[in-house]
């Protein structure tokens, strides 16, 4: 809050469409460039390893063989139906653990008696690794979608939870007195004050939550197999085809960077107010 | 209850604001200190008087303010309205903070709106309320920035006419131009004045800044620190319109010397008594 008092410059705000400076663009215009060159000299270095006998192709099949696997399970439905499948129980999952994050970590903020309750087992569940409770859901909600997303739901929990409750405790008064003193009532204040200045806060960590998520997909679909990104890379693996696996690979890697993007935008969309978005 | 009707009697006027006997403390929780802030404070503000609260750092004049406003609840005595005892705060007496407290997620437009929205104001008339009240501080071009994108000057008037467009009988402002600079600071206290005069506003207007207190005020009430007391309550006898020029006027000098002097005393001795 401490950057409303300071005065900005002015021009950031009168023309927001105005040219910036030029050499502004080509910074990041230079620094996407030089970050794609990494990305596209790793590739080549792969793929002309693997395809001059430097690295043995089992273990590392040439990029080109990797993209035309990719290619060949795209046509014949493999790559959408795992796609899809692990992009399910990813997201489901994840909102489920958003929307009872949110809620748990707004009523903790607000309820001495929820904060009792939850302080504990969040401070133990935090640190602990989230994939020891696999065994027990399987047992629980046997080995299909279910336990999955709720494995994911559940890991996804603390780090939203704990944000939600640092980001609407200890809210600036201010802008909540504003309200009241315009007659706002208190279960206005939920939604018309304490979410919005929370919001930076719950964004982050969701954002931290996100790859947690994806990761926990991955690992429980390798463990219980059957569908998915993860099941079908541990089916290859089983079958030494060694390029089954990287295709799984540059799957998730791909289905990540879009995933974690996605959030990043929304996250400017909902902060266009902050000061991070004008930078 | 006794007290609280007699206090509802006193407060006929439209805006006008009668406290009586009101003190308040801090501390005291699991076997703190309490700290006594304000005592027995009676204080009588006319309806569409401009009153300010002039004191060192220290001396209450905010947590009285923050009573008033109903942010705090009264511990003892009687704050009442022409509306009856403050129980709470409300829209009929709205507030200017120091650190201008806007929503920082909102348009400079959509800061408006919320407060004319709770109102109860219809959608057309919202629109022509905002504009005008953007306009009167002139912020014109700015409708859609954020608070973010504002200088510290433009964010309080950003907040003034937030405050003004609700039309609230009575205006409470908090050292609204402590946080700026000098130059911002006097354009200000000058709008703020000309403003006043022209809405008619009760204004409870706190500040330890002598010159802005006489440049301001009706009458300034100036409290000593520690327990917070209210010592003179001073009529300021000069012309009712004015501008830069009275800054330069013996009278505006004679008399800012004057109740510099009576602060001076308050302050001297809230030093010697924290030693």
């Amino acid at each position: 809050m401490s950057d409303m008092a300071q005065a900005r410059p002015l021009a950031d705000a009168v023309k927001p469409g105005a040219p910036r400076q030029p050499w502004t663009i080509s910074a990041k215009l230079v620094d996407t460039a030089v970050q794609v060159a990494v990305i596209l000299a790793l590739a080549a270095a792969w793929e002309f390893g693997a395809r001059y006998g430097a690295i043995n192709p089992f273990l590392l099949p040439p990029l080109s063989v990797v993209l035309e696997r990719l290619w060949s399970d795209l046509i014949s439905g493999v790559v959408p139906v795992d796609l899809g499948l692990t992009l399910y129980r990813a997201l489901t999952g994840f909102l489920i653990g958003a929307a009872l994050g949110i809620t748990i970590g707004i009523l903790m903020a607000r309820s001495a008696l929820v904060r009792w309750f939850f302080d504990p087992l969040i401070s133990i569940g935090f640190p602990m690794p989230k994939i020891a409770f696999l065994p027990i859901f399987i047992l629980w909600f046997d080995i299909y979608d279910t336990s999955k997303i709720i494995m994911v739901a559940f890991s996804c929990f603390y780090p939203i939870v704990s944000a939600t409750y640092a980001g609407t405790s200890g809210l600036d008064k201010w802008p909540i007195w504003s309200a009241r003193s315009f007659g706002a009532r208190e279960r206005d204040l939920l939604w018309e004050v304490y979410l919005p200045m929370a919001m930076p806060q719950i964004l982050t960590g969701l954002q931290v939550a996100l790859p947690v998520g994806m990761i926990t997909t991955i690992v429980t679909e390798m463990l219980m197999g059957g569908r998915g990104i993860g099941g079908t890379m541990i089916t290859a693996g089983r079958f030494a085809d060694s390029v089954g696996v990287f295709a799984g690979i540059l799957e998730i890697i791909i289905l990540g960077f879009v995933v974690v993007k996605g959030l990043e935008m929304i996250r400017r969309r909902l902060l266009v107010w902050h000061p991070e978005s004008q930078r | 209850m006794m007290m609280a009707a007699k206090a509802h009697h006193i407060a006929q006027a439209a805006s006008s604001i009668s406290i009586h006997d009101v003190s308040h403390s801090y501390g005291g929780r699991g076997g703190g200190q309490v700290m006594l802030a304000l005592d027995r404070i009676n204080l009588d503000v006319g309806d569409c008087e401009f009153h300010c609260l002039l004191g060192p750092s220290g001396c209450g004049k905010s947590t009285l303010l923050y009573l008033i406003g109903g942010f705090i609840p009264v511990q003892a005595g009687v704050i009442a309205t022409a509306k009856g005892p403050v129980s709470g705060p409300g829209p009929d007496r709205s507030i200017v903070f120091q650190n201008f407290a806007l929503f920082p997620w909102k348009t400079v437009k959509d800061n408006v709106l919320y407060g004319l929205k709770k109102a109860g104001f219809d959608a057309g008339e919202r629109e022509k309320r905002a504009q005008d009240y953007i306009d009167l501080v002139h912020l014109t071009g700015f409708e859609n920035a954020y608070p973010s994108q504002l200088s510290g000057g433009m964010q309080q008037r950003a907040a003034i006419a937030r405050t003004l467009a609700v039309d609230p009988g009575i205006l409470l402002m908090d050292e609204p131009f402590g946080a700026l600079d000098a130059q911002t600071r006097r354009v200000m206290q000058e709008e703020l004045r000309a403003i006043w005069r022209r809405s008619r506003k009760t204004v409870v207007f706190v500040t330890h800044d002598v010159h802005e207190a006489v440049f301001l005020a009706d009458r300034i009430s100036i409290m000593s620190a520690r327990p917070g007391r209210i010592e003179h309550v001073i009529d300021v006898d000069l012309p009712k319109d004015r501008g830069e020029e009275i800054l330069e006027d013996p009278r505006f000098i004679q008399f800012s010397e004057r109740i510099w002097r009576l602060v001076r005393e308050q302050a001297v001795a809230a030093t010697r008594g924290a030693h």
